[in-house]
């Protein structure tokens, strides 16, 4: 039973377009489970990295929390014009859990642009 | 008779207690029903209860796991453990501590999936649907979001002996044949 210690699956998010900025503008990165009647229990989440790819949006920053308008779960991630930046655990992250849905927004954007959104999690419980 | 035992640890899901046409006594609180197992079954892991959110350095209200009953001559056998970092106290029934010493009643938290990897002492039996339940402490300066619990375990339906084989039952309370102990409950001091 030693293999239950750690109790979390790592899965993917789906990719999700920014394309609008400030909290009130955040769009759903990731949702959690519910499915009632089939899915066992309270689910949460735990972000254990984000990949952000810049279309040539600008140096900008992009924010990471729960709801709309979006509560920041993290500090604001930079995201450097048109390149791919990726935050991983432990040194990058520091870990959040979140029991709704997570969003996000940038802070700014090029005309025209947007940033491109990946997260992983651990799914817990 | 050596796979007739409570509290078994081993590498791996534990054994169950007793199998197919072997003889149990459940006792519950003060009574003692003497039983043979007829079917059995293993439940694999699942969240058995979610206390709910629990304000910062408060204990949540006793909160009963009705995911724990079991039918009508059944009895459960479960171990667990919580995967949210609150303390947990038992109550088995709801009115009796679980794990009662003279000074303290021994909590349950996260740590107990490396201080006891097989969760032998968390072990617990439900006689139908006497269910335990359960009070969280979250000694945290902040609110946590769930209290959740992950129960694993067996399923065993039972057939009464009391009525129909009362010279087994001489046999089994005599000790002339084995039989399986389970505790499904607590024990008040004292008592």
């Amino acid at each position: 039973m030693g293999l239950l210690v750690k109790d979390e699956i790592i899965i993917p998010g789906p990719i999700v377009n920014l394309a609008a900025i400030g909290a009130a503008a955040a769009v759903v990165i990731f949702t959690i489970p519910i499915l009632a009647g089939q899915l066992v229990g309270t689910k949460s989440v735990k972000i254990r990295r984000v990949n952000l790819y810049n279309n040539a949006a600008g140096n900008t920053q992009v924010v990471i929390g729960i709801g709309v308008p979006c509560v920041a779960l993290l500090p604001a991630l930079d995201s450097l014009n048109g390149l791919f930046d990726s935050y991983g655990p432990e040194t990058d992250l520091i870990l959040a859990e979140a029991f709704a849905d997570i969003t996000a927004y940038p802070v700014a954007l090029a005309a025209a642009a947007s940033i491109d959104i990946q997260i992983e999690v651990e799914i817990c419980g | 008779m050596p796979d007739l035992y409570i509290f078994k640890a081993q590498v791996g899901m534990f054994d169950p207690v007793a199998l197919y046409n072997q003889n149990v006594c459940i006792h519950y609180v003060q009574n003692a029903y003497y039983r043979k197992v007829d079917f059995l079954e293993a439940i694999p892991p699942f969240q058995c209860l979610d206390v709910g959110a629990v304000a910062a350095t408060t204990v949540s209200p006793r909160t009963l796991i009705p995911n724990l009953a079991m039918p009508d001559n059944e009895f459960g056998l479960f171990r667990w453990y919580p995967i949210d970092d609150a303390q947990i106290r038992l109550f088995h029934p709801s009115g009796m501590a679980k794990w009662q010493l003279r000074n303290l009643q021994v909590p349950v938290d996260m740590n107990i999936t490396n201080r006891d990897p097989n969760l032998v002492s968390t072990e617990i039996a439900v006689w139908e649907d006497n269910r335990p339940a359960v009070e969280a402490i979250n000694g945290h300066a902040f609110a946590l979001g769930a209290v959740r619990i992950i129960a694993i375990g067996y399923r065993f339906h039972t057939v009464d002996l009391d009525k129909s084989d009362p010279d087994l039952v001489k046999a089994l309370k005599s000790g002339a044949q084995p039989c399986t102990h389970v505790w499904a409950s607590g024990r008040g001091i004292g008592d």
